[in-house]
């Protein structure tokens, strides 16, 4: 069941009806019961998977608060860890451990191959699951009681499959304190879905169709001008196309009450790589950041230390992604960038100041990010090395993208920088009714107008 | 939060949401139902042909006042008014071609409805049928989609829901509703490739505006021609002439030389149906409507192949002012040498069905013969 289908917005519509209509002890159990009916209509075989790892982890986070501080605590958590990794190394990452190791011993690369389908959203559902049970071994999170109430926050919905990855405190705070939303939060949750929408079907489907046509047979689209469009269309639609599914994520989530944090802040203006990791996917790179390069000892321990640190950390983040070496050489590639901008910029601190050399920073920005994605979305190594052989020398070759997709990216890079500038959008959500069923009229229109309406391109992260 | 701010919270999500939605469609009709973007369309898509046909004969009726003969048809109904214009003498009528290939009777309505909104302009409407028996062929006429194509510059929002229910199968009624009501939906692809290159498409539809008429009527259906052609009925084997090329052998194959088809009264429905509704629109008029059996190919289907059920084009023609030429007036053009393919005249052909097209049609107008009614 897609975001954007018909199907997806008669089950969303139900819910909320039901949601609304039913008394209060009985909400949580109908989000829960959606949530499984939602995870099902993909593929019932996996829903025993979720109920095993919710239980897991909910037994880990009860046992270790119950235990002392010490190396018995520390075991449940290595535990509930390997448990939560175990699934998702199987799942996600055996067959391309087991072809390299096939390789490596001189065998067929299918020696040990099984044939195995990677359960919808164990990426993230394993992270959440992995954050809280950390916070609860850190005492920076309660366990939770009630296994109702932890089921929910591993399966809800809205964020079940792509994210955003959100952390126990967030969630527990709205179920556990649950206010109906506030009319603010329903405007503005009405909105994003609808923008959510359209990002994915007026934007992120127009440029899959150049990128596809390009990746799908880049022999067949010499010169850099083709590699360069068809790299650009790519990165056009991973952000409208992820970030879209976001927003639809977290306005969904504000018509039932809870409040995700924000994933994307305008990544295409950030200023620096730092800079796109903290506007990029926000609640991964956070996760990140707290999980995995803080527990490596963060910038505590040196600059080597440091620049070794974000090296595994991006390395790390680019395997979460898949399980093939393109994965590894994007996150490994973002490390290396991260690490050269922090040996230049040393302890200075980031800034964010809209200067002359602002836009120069951001168009290099930009730039390394395509680059970036050559690893993230081509095939395999050799088509990476082909698309960057003819980005960089070769014929100019013929422009993949129309006019018309140039005009769809200004239009997005004005109301990017507005909403950096001028904040419209909750202002937007928050103006007076008229002004806000124009807005809402517009975007339907810009999605009558431009949306790929019965193609039904999935979500690229749902495939994470 | 108490009751109060609630439900003036909710009542202004309602409201937002009906404005949206009536602003959506107030913005769809502003660039899609006031005329302008349907006088830009690409010449050459289905929408943009249609368009073209119908500006030109709209600026015809002030020309020829009230000799017009208008013909309706798909791209069997072909026939040249230059050979008519050629032939010397004078024309009591002026006859017009505002057939579109790949039409029918459903597109037609729509149609004639905008040329003809008086239903006093024509002196006669000529439609050209395949047969006066309805046979049920492979496809349902009910369910080709292509006719939301032709006429969507033509659908008015009180047409949507009668539009759409007139498929049969209901993602054909969705996919009709929701391009009736949200015109941009169907325009997408068009809007797209104008704002890609938008001077090459104006410059393109100023030249269409200025010389697709002429291209039209100077047009010349190729000379090639399907003499050779054989069929035998019994086993429905062809044996087609050298040299003919693979479409020539599809239609051959598709339209003559085919098992019979279960006859379910879809196409008598169908006819019933549109062709009533063009009637009802000139019950009372002046204008006359005829019907005539066009050439049915190279060689012939027998009749007895298929066991036809009903006839609906009779069963109108018992209408007043509803006329059907005899059906057999054209069989002297059912032969090899004068069709291209399967179902098309080649450029003689067309040369002598404009004679007799021209000479039945002034006949059964001036009631000197040949009609029925």
């Amino acid at each position: 069941m897609l975001f954007n289908t018909v199907h997806f917005f008669e089950f969303l519509a139900v819910v909320l009806v039901l949601f609304y209509a039913s008394p209060r002890v009985l909400r949580r159990y109908i989000l829960l019961l959606a949530s499984y009916f939602f995870y099902g209509s993909w593929n019932v075989k996996f829903i025993p998977l979720l109920l095993t790892l919710t239980a897991i982890d909910y037994t880990a986070g009860r046992w270790i608060e119950r235990t002392p501080r010490g190396p018995r605590r520390k075991g449940v958590l290595i535990l509930s860890l390997a448990a939560n990794l175990g699934f998702l190394g199987f799942f996600k990452y055996y067959n391309f451990l087991t072809y390299n190791l096939a390789l490596l011993l001189g065998k067929p690369t299918g020696s040990f191959f099984l044939d195995i389908v990677l359960p919808l959203g164990i990426s993230f559902h394993t992270f959440q699951s992995m954050s809280y049970v950390v916070d609860v071994y850190r005492g920076e999170q309660k366990a939770v009681r009630d296994p109702i109430d932890y089921a929910l926050f591993i399966c809800f919905f809205p964020q079940l499959v792509a994210g955003p990855i959100v952390r126990a405190r967030d969630f527990f705070r709205d179920l556990l304190d649950w206010h109906p939303p506030s009319g603010d939060d329903v405007s503005q949750g009405v909105l994003l879905v609808m923008f959510g929408l359209t990002k994915k079907m007026a934007f992120a489907d127009q440029f899959a169709k150049v990128a596809n046509d390009y990746f799908g047979n880049v022999a067949a689209h010499p010169g850099w001008h083709s590699a360069w469009s068809g790299v650009i269309a790519f990165g056009m639609q991973i952000y409208f196309d992820f970030s879209g599914y976001t927003d639809m994520a977290i306005g969904m989530a504000k018509l039932l009450g809870f409040h995700f944090p924000v994933n994307f802040r305008r990544p295409y203006l950030a200023s620096s790589i730092t800079d796109f990791w903290r506007r990029w996917h926000i609640s991964l790179s956070s996760w990140l950041r707290d999980y995995l390069y803080i527990s490596l000892g963060g910038n505590r321990k040196g600059q080597w230390m440091t620049y070794r640190n974000l090296l595994i950390t991006m390395l790390l983040g680019g395997l979460w992604h898949g399980a093939s070496w393109n994965f590894l050489i994007w996150g490994g590639y973002h490390g290396g960038l991260l690490a050269v901008e922090r040996a230049v910029r040393g302890n200075r601190p980031l800034s964010d100041k809209w200067t002359w050399l602002y836009p120069l920073k951001a168009v290099a920005t930009f730039l390394l990010a395509m680059i970036g994605w050559v690893f993230f979305r081509a095939a395999n190594l050799p088509q990476s090395r082909q698309v960057l052989a003819q980005m960089f020398s070769g014929p100019a070759g013929r422009d993949l993208l129309l006019p018309w997709h140039v005009e769809l990216i200004g239009l997005a890079l004005l109301l990017a920088i507005a909403e950096e500038k001028l904040d419209w959008f909750d202002r937007v959500a928050k103006a007076p009714t008229l002004v806000y069923a124009s807005a809402l009229a517009l975007i339907l229109f810009c999605l009558e107008l431009f949306g790929v309406i019965d193609a039904q391109i999935p979500f690229i992260y749902f495939q994470f | 939060m108490d009751s109060g701010p609630k439900r003036r919270y909710g009542r202004r999500l309602v409201l937002a949401c009906l404005a949206a939605c009536a602003g959506l469609i107030a913005l769809d009709s502003v660039l899609f139902r006031t005329g302008f973007y349907a006088t830009i369309l690409e010449p050459d898509s289905s929408t943009g042909l249609c368009e073209l046909i119908l500006r030109r004969e709209m600026s015809a009726q002030e020309r020829y006042g009230d000799r017009l003969v208008a013909t309706f048809g798909n791209s069997r109904f072909a026939w040249s008014p230059r050979e008519i214009d050629r032939r010397p003498g004078p024309h009591k009528y002026e006859f017009r071609n505002a057939g579109v290939a790949g039409s029918d009777v459903r597109a037609w309505y729509y149609m004639i409805r905008d040329l003809d909104p008086t239903a006093r302009r024509y002196k006669a409407l000529v439609f050209g049928v395949d047969d006066y028996a309805d046979e049920d062929r492979y496809y349902n006429p009910n369910d080709d989609i292509r006719a939301l194509h032709y006429v969507i510059a033509r659908l008015r929002l009180s047409d949507v829901p009668e539009f759409a229910r007139s498929f049969d199968s209901r993602e054909l009624q969705i996919a009709a509703f929701r391009g009736g009501l949200l015109k941009g939906i169907i325009f997408q692809n068009d809007l797209q490739a104008f704002l890609a290159h938008p001077i090459k498409r104006l410059s393109y539809v100023s030249l269409c505006n200025r010389s697709w008429p002429m291209w039209v009527y100077n047009y010349e259906e190729t000379p090639n021609s399907m003499a050779g052609l054989q069929i035998d009925w019994n086993t429905l084997k062809v044996t087609f002439p050298p040299g003919v090329n693979q479409d020539q052998r599809d239609t051959v194959n598709n339209f003559l030389a085919h098992e019979p088809e279960p006859q379910i009264g879809r196409v008598a429905a169908f006819q019933r149906t549109w062709y009533g509704r063009i009637l009802d629109r000139y019950r009372g008029s002046p204008t006359k409507i005829i019907f005539l059996r066009l050439a049915r190919g190279p060689v012939p289907r027998p009749d007895n192949l298929t066991h036809k059920l009903s006839s609906s084009i009779r069963e109108l023609a018992s209408r007043p002012n509803v006329m059907l030429l005899d059906e057999h007036v054209f069989e002297s053009l059912e032969r090899p040498e004068l069709f291209r393919d399967g179902m098309h005249l080649n450029r003689e052909g067309i040369r002598r069905f404009s004679y007799m097209l021209e000479d039945e049609i002034t006949r059964v107008l001036d009631g000197t013969g040949g009609g029925v009614n």
